[in-house]
C-alpha cells in the first residue's frame, strides 16, 4: 500500500472523529507511516452531519484532503446518500446495516455490520464505533491490529478497557462469520 | 519527545509553552478555537502562567501589550476578522518596540467571510496591517510540524528584534492533524526580557508610550525602526526550493497552497514537465533575492495563491520587470486540488512553448 484514503461519515455523537483519531494515531505513531487527518462537522455537537477523513501514506502527504477514498465507513443514511452513491468501483464501502439502507451502489465491495444494534445488545451503545473499527481492521490491512488496539487504549477513558476491547473483538470476529450481502 | 498526532492549533499551543510563553490572551473564533482551548487546559495549569479569555479581540491584544511591557513572552491568536480588530494594538506594539506573537489562522473574506481556509490576509500581514509606518515579521508555515517549529522561532525573533511577529496560517493547517515532534522542553524558569518594566527601584522611572508631540523625535523613532527592519531583512529571510535546479517554470506559493503546488509539480514532473517551486517561509521579509536568483535561469513564473493575487505583487516587485509572471488564484475559502493546479501548470507550460 503506497497511499490509502479513508472517509468515516455519520452524525455527531457517533464517535466519528474519535475513530479518525484512533486510526490516525495507530497509523502514524505506531505504524510509523505518514498521516493527515481532517474533520468536518456542523455547528451542532450532536446530530449534525460529521465526518473524519484520513490519508495514510508511505511518503509525505502534500494535499491533506481525500480525493478518491479507498475505504468509506458510512454510519448514517444521510452520509450514504451524500457519499455512498458516489463511491468509485474500487471503494470498499462499509455500512452500519442498522442505520443505513443501501441501494444499488457501484462500489466493488460492500460490507455491512449491524454495529449499533450489537452495541445496544451489549448494553453499551457508545461502543458501536469500536465494533465498526474491529470489523474494518479484519477487512483491511492498512493499519496493524496491534497498533489499533494500542491506540484505542490511548483514547478511551480509564476503566473502560475491557468492554471496548470486547467490542473491538466482536467487530473483528463478526467478519469471520462470513460476509453477508447488505 | 516521541512524535504525537496533533491538530495544528494545538501544536502551536504546545510549542508556545515550550518556548516559554507565559501569557496567552484570546477571544474565540473559528478556525483557531483549538488553540484557545489548548491554552485554557495546559497553559493555565503551569506555575506563574496566565490564560485569559478576554472580552474582545481588542482587550486581548492590549493584554498582550501589558504583558510584553513587563517582559513576559506573550501571545494572542485569532482568525481574519478578529485580526482586523487587533490592528490598533499591533501598531502600538510596533511603535513601542515590544515583542509579541500573534497567530492568524486565516479564513475567507472580506467581511465576516467564511470559516474555510484562505490566504487573503497576505497584504494585511505583510504591510504592517494597522496605521503608521511599520512592519511585522510574518512566518508562513505549511505543515503541523512547521507550525510548531516556527512558533518557537517566532518567540525568539520577537525578543531578538523587539517586534511583533505574525504566524500566518489558515483554517486547513489549524485544524488538520499530522504527526509532530517537539524538539525542546519547556524552560524551567520563565524568561524575562531585559530592560522591561519591573519597578523603578534605584533608577529614574521609564515610560513606554507611543505618543510624542515632537515630529522630529517621532521621525527618529521611524528611522530607528526601519534600520532594524533592514537588519531583519538581511538576517532572517527564509524560503524553501523544490525541484528547481532544471526547472523551466517556477511556481511561487506559500503555506497550504505550496503543499498543493508540490503535489501538482510531482504530477507534471511525471509527464516530463520541468517545473519547480519557490516557497517563501518569511512573507515579510519577502525573499526577493531568491526570486532574483531564480530569474537568472528561469523566465516563467506562476504565482499560485488562495486569494486574488497578493503575494503576486511582491514577486513582480522582486523581478523588477524581468521574466514573465502568470497567476492562478482561488479566493473565498475554496481549496483547489493538486490535479486542478497540474492542469493550470501544464496549460501554461505548453502555451509558453516550454515543451
Amino acid at each position: 500500500m503506497k497511499k490509502m484514503e479513508i472517509r468515516i461519515a455519520g452524525f455527531g455523537g457517533q464517535g466519528v472523529v474519535l475513530l479518525g483519531n484512533i486510526m490516525g494515531k495507530a497509523a502514524s505513531i505506531y505504524n510509523k507511516r505518514f498521516a493527515a487527518l481532517t474533520q468536518s462537522y456542523g455547528p451542532e455537537s450532536r446530530g449534525g452531519s460529521c465526518r473524519a477523513e484520513l490519508i495514510i501514506s508511505e511518503s509525505p502527504i502534500e494535499y491533506p484532503y481525500i480525493i478518491d477514498p479507498g475505504i468509506q465507513v458510512i454510519l448514517s443514511q444521510e452520509a450514504y446518500i451524500e457519499f455512498g452513491g458516489k463511491a468509485s468501483k474500487d471503494t470498499l464501502l462499509i455500512v452500519d446495516s442498522g442505520l443505513v439502507k443501501v441501494d444499488n451502489s457501484p462500489a466493488a465491495q460492500l460490507l455491512s455490520i449491524p454495529a449499533s444494534r450489537m452495541a445496544q445488545e451489549m448494553g453499551r451503545p457508545v461502543v458501536a464505533n469500536i465494533i465498526m473499527l474491529g470489523f474494518l481492521a479484519a477487512h483491511s490491512n492498512i493499519i496493524s491490529r496491534e497498533a489499533l488496539e494500542r491506540s484505542i487504549k490511548d483514547f478511551i477513558p480509564a476503566g473502560t478497557e475491557s468492554f471496548n476491547m470486547k467490542a473491538f473483538e466482536m467487530g473483528y470476529h463478526y467478519s469471520l462469520l462470513g460476509d453477508r450481502p447488505a | 519527545m516521541p512524535k504525537v498526532l496533533m491538530d495544528g492549533n494545538s501544536a502551536i499551543g504546545e510549542a508556545a509553552i515550550r518556548a516559554g510563553c507565559q501569557c496567552y490572551f484570546g477571544y474565540p473564533i473559528t478556525p483557531q478555537n483549538e488553540l484557545i482551548e489548548y491554552m485554557a487546559t495546559h497553559l493555565s495549569r503551569r506555575k506563574g502562567c496566565v490564560f485569559v479569555q478576554a472580552e474582545s479581540e481588542l482587550a486581548a491584544i492590549n493584554m498582550v501589550y501589558g504583558a510584553s511591557v513587563v517582559g513576559a513572552r506573550a501571545m494572542t491568536s485569532s482568525s481574519s476578522p478578529g485580526i482586523s480588530l487587533k490592528q490598533e494594538g499591533i501598531s502600538y506594539l510596533a511603535a513601542c518596540e515590544l515583542p509579541a506573537v500573534i497567530v492568524n489562522m486565516s479564513r475567507g473574506g472580506p467581511g465576516l467571510g467564511s470559516i474555510a481556509a484562505a490566504q487573503s490576509d497576505y497584504f494585511q500581514a505583510t504591510r504592517g496591517g494597522g496605521h503608521g509606518d511599520y512592519r511585522t515579521i510574518v512566518l508562513a508555515p505549511s505543515s503541523v510540524q512547521e507550525l510548531a517549529d516556527l512558533t518557537i522561532r517566532a518567540f525568539d525573533l520577537a525578543d531578538k528584534y523587539k517586534i511583533p511577529v505574525i504566524i500566518l496560517g489558515d483554517g486547513v493547517l489549524g485544524q488538520m492533524m499530522e504527526p509532530v515532534e517537539f524538539k525542546q522542553e519547556a524552560p524551567a524558569v520563565l524568561p524575562v526580557r531585559e530592560g522591561s518594566l519591573r519597578g523603578a527601584k534605584g533608577r529614574p522611572s521609564k515610560i513606554i508610550k507611543t505618543f510624542t508631540s515632537n515630529p522630529a523625535e517621532l521621525e527618529e523613532i521611524n528611522w530607528s525602526l526601519f534600520r532594524r527592519y533592514g537588519l531583519i531583512k538581511k538576517q532572517e529571510t527564509t524560503f524553501e526550493t523544490f525541484m528547481i535546479d532544471d526547472a523551466k517554470l517556477v511556481v511561487v506559493a506559500f503555506g497550504i497552497a505550496a503543499r498543493i503546488a508540490k503535489g501538482a509539480i510531482r504530477n507534471v514532473r511525471a509527464e516530463g514537465l520541468k517545473v519547480g517551486l519557490l516557497r517563501p517561509i518569511t512573507l515579510w521579509p519577502f525573499p526577493d533575492e531568491a526570486v532574483k536568483e531564480v530569474v537568472k535561469n528561469v523566465n516563467h513564473f506562476l504565482v499560485f495563491e488562495m486569494n486574488m493575487g497578493q503575494m503576486l505583487e511582491d514577486v513582480q516587485l522582486s523581478l523588477e520587470g524581468k521574466g514573465e509572471v502568470s497567476f492562478y488564484g482561488r479566493p473565498g475559502g475554496v481549496i483547489p486540488t493538486p490535479s486542478e493546479v497540474s492542469r493550470v501548470i501544464s496549460r501554461l507550460y505548453y502555451q509558453k512553448g516550454l515543451k
